[in-house]
């Protein structure tokens, strides 16, 4: 494996014969390896048609594993069995939800099996609405309105609060070490089946991510907020959980062309 | 058990707390008709000795089935609790059945061993308890036909002393057809408790 450095990287990690007999590939790119490694999973194969299609990311460090966004019930299996390629299921300690929208942690009934000593960090405010997918093993660990940190051996994640961007408690992982910003919906864009990881024509991709954003995010007064508070980030990799990944420059060009645009279009 | 079973498990039970409610409420019924066959009894004095007992007989009646309902529906509470967790649990097996597939070759594809194990533990437990549960439910619900085939019997006692009463006579009679009725309706709810639990029919 390489790292997104070599460009991009795509990995097809898993190439099986399913029950039915059909080939089935799932992608997987590494975009930081130093004392810790950032993984993104993502354009599931096995993923039906009419499901919006997910980045999931795991940060794993010598013995522990946190996985991101963890995904929808149909993306479970599959998800699992992508990780086990970096984790034994035993040192995925940690989940993170930054909402609690279905594609991002519908799987939480099914990780609550097999994780029993697992904690999920997610959104204060939405702990008695994330329960409903189950969660009776796991800890739920809330994350108060002004955000923290998740602490994994010697990283240290922040916690950014992004409210409102588009869920009313909204929360972004920051990795001071990688620099990379997993940002949730904010940068996402909906693609088509196999796009590649990363932008490579911003210009090209703003209309794959402008109606998304306009439609959305509620709130502009959020968007500024978001934006002022990220703009003092130090931020090599913004990844989304929908569609592909900003680098290097493109992270600033998305920054300046979402202060830009106007959201809540629909009132 | 195929997925199929978990679904009507979850029609069945639903099933049974609506009939189970209804039970209640036909149960409060008599417990009032009671009250009132007491005061009319009251009032008639001598014409309605016979019928003064009846009514305490009436009244227990009520409070017995209104006891059992509440046992039963406890019963049918933790069954739908072993339902979702059932239903949870293959769900979960049939998920970590992919996974395993799919983490053929993986560097950690053992470490799902155990896990899924446990998964396939946990499944078989919730569903010993659940027949458990459900062999528990069917006696209960046979005892609950006891009151309601007693308070049949009573009913037409009633109606016997009901005809001693003179002047009394048609509001007694009303308050016999009104226990008759009344148990019927509990005969018939309670049979369509068992109906919907004989459906769920268990497969390995």
């Amino acid at each position: 494996m390489t790292t997104c450095s070599a460009a991009e990287a795509h990995y097809h990690l898993l190439i099986l014969l399913t029950n039915k007999g059909v080939v089935s590939l799932m992608k997987m790119t590494k975009i930081y390896e130093g004392t810790h490694e950032w993984i993104m999973y993502g354009r599931d194969e096995h993923k039906p048609q009419n499901i919006i299609d997910t980045n999931q990311y795991i940060v794993r460090t010598p013995n522990r594993c946190l996985i991101l966004e963890p995904g929808g019930i149909e993306l479970f299996a599959p998800m699992l069995a992508a990780v086990l390629h970096h984790a034994p299921v035993e040192e995925i300690t940690d989940l993170f939800a930054s909402h609690q929208d279905p594609d991002i942690i519908s799987s939480l009934g099914l990780w609550d099996q097999a994780l029993p000593k697992a904690k999920l960090h997610a959104p204060a405010i939405w702990e008695g609405f994330l329960r409903h997918f189950g969660c009776e093993t796991i800890e739920y660990v809330p994350i108060p309105d002004n955000g923290g940190t998740i602490r994994l051996e010697t990283v240290e994640l922040q916690i950014i609060p992004a409210h409102y961007l588009h869920s009313s408690a909204n929360f972004h992982i920051y990795d001071p070490k990688a620099k990379i910003l997993m940002s949730g919906d904010v940068g996402a864009a909906l693609e088509q089946p196999g796009a590649p990881v990363f932008v490579d024509n911003f210009e090209a991709h703003v209309e794959k991510m402008r109606y998304f954003h306009q439609r959305w995010m509620p709130s502009n007064q959020a968007k500024r907020n978001w934006i002022e508070r990220v703009r003092e980030l130090d931020i090599d990799i913004l990844a989304p959980q929908h569609g592909r990944m900003f680098k290097g420059e493109d992270v600033r060009r998305f920054l300046d062309w979402f202060e830009g645009l106007q959201v809540g279009i629909a009132v | 058990m195929k997925r199929s079973h978990t679904k009507s498990q979850f029609v069945a039970v639903a099933s049974i707390a609506a009939e189970l409610s209804a039970v209640m409420d036909v149960a409060k019924e008599i417990s009032l008709a009671a009250a009132n066959a007491k005061a009319i009894a009251f009032r008639a004095g001598e014409k309605a000795k016979g019928f003064q007992p009846i009514t305490d007989f009436i009244n227990e009646l009520a409070k017995d089935t209104i006891q059992l309902v509440n046992a039963i529906n406890e019963h049918a509470l933790s069954l739908y609790q072993l339902t979702v967790d059932e239903y949870r649990m293959t769900e979960a097996n049939e998920r970590f059945e992919f996974a395993a597939h799919l983490a053929k070759g993986a560097k950690y594809e053992s470490s799902l061993y155990p896990v899924h194990q446990q998964v396939q533990q946990r499944m078989q437990i919730c569903l010993s308890q659940f027949n458990v549960h459900i062999a528990q439910l069917l006696d209960q619900l046979a005892e609950v036909m006891h009151p309601a085939r007693a308070a049949r019997v009573i009913a037409a006692n009633s109606r016997i002393e009901a005809s001693q009463a003179g002047e009394y006579l048609q509001s007694l009679q009303a308050v016999a057809e009104s226990v008759d009725n009344a148990a019927q309706v509990i005969h018939d709810n309670v049979q369509r408790c068992r109906s919907a639990l004989s459906f769920i029919n268990f497969v390995d």
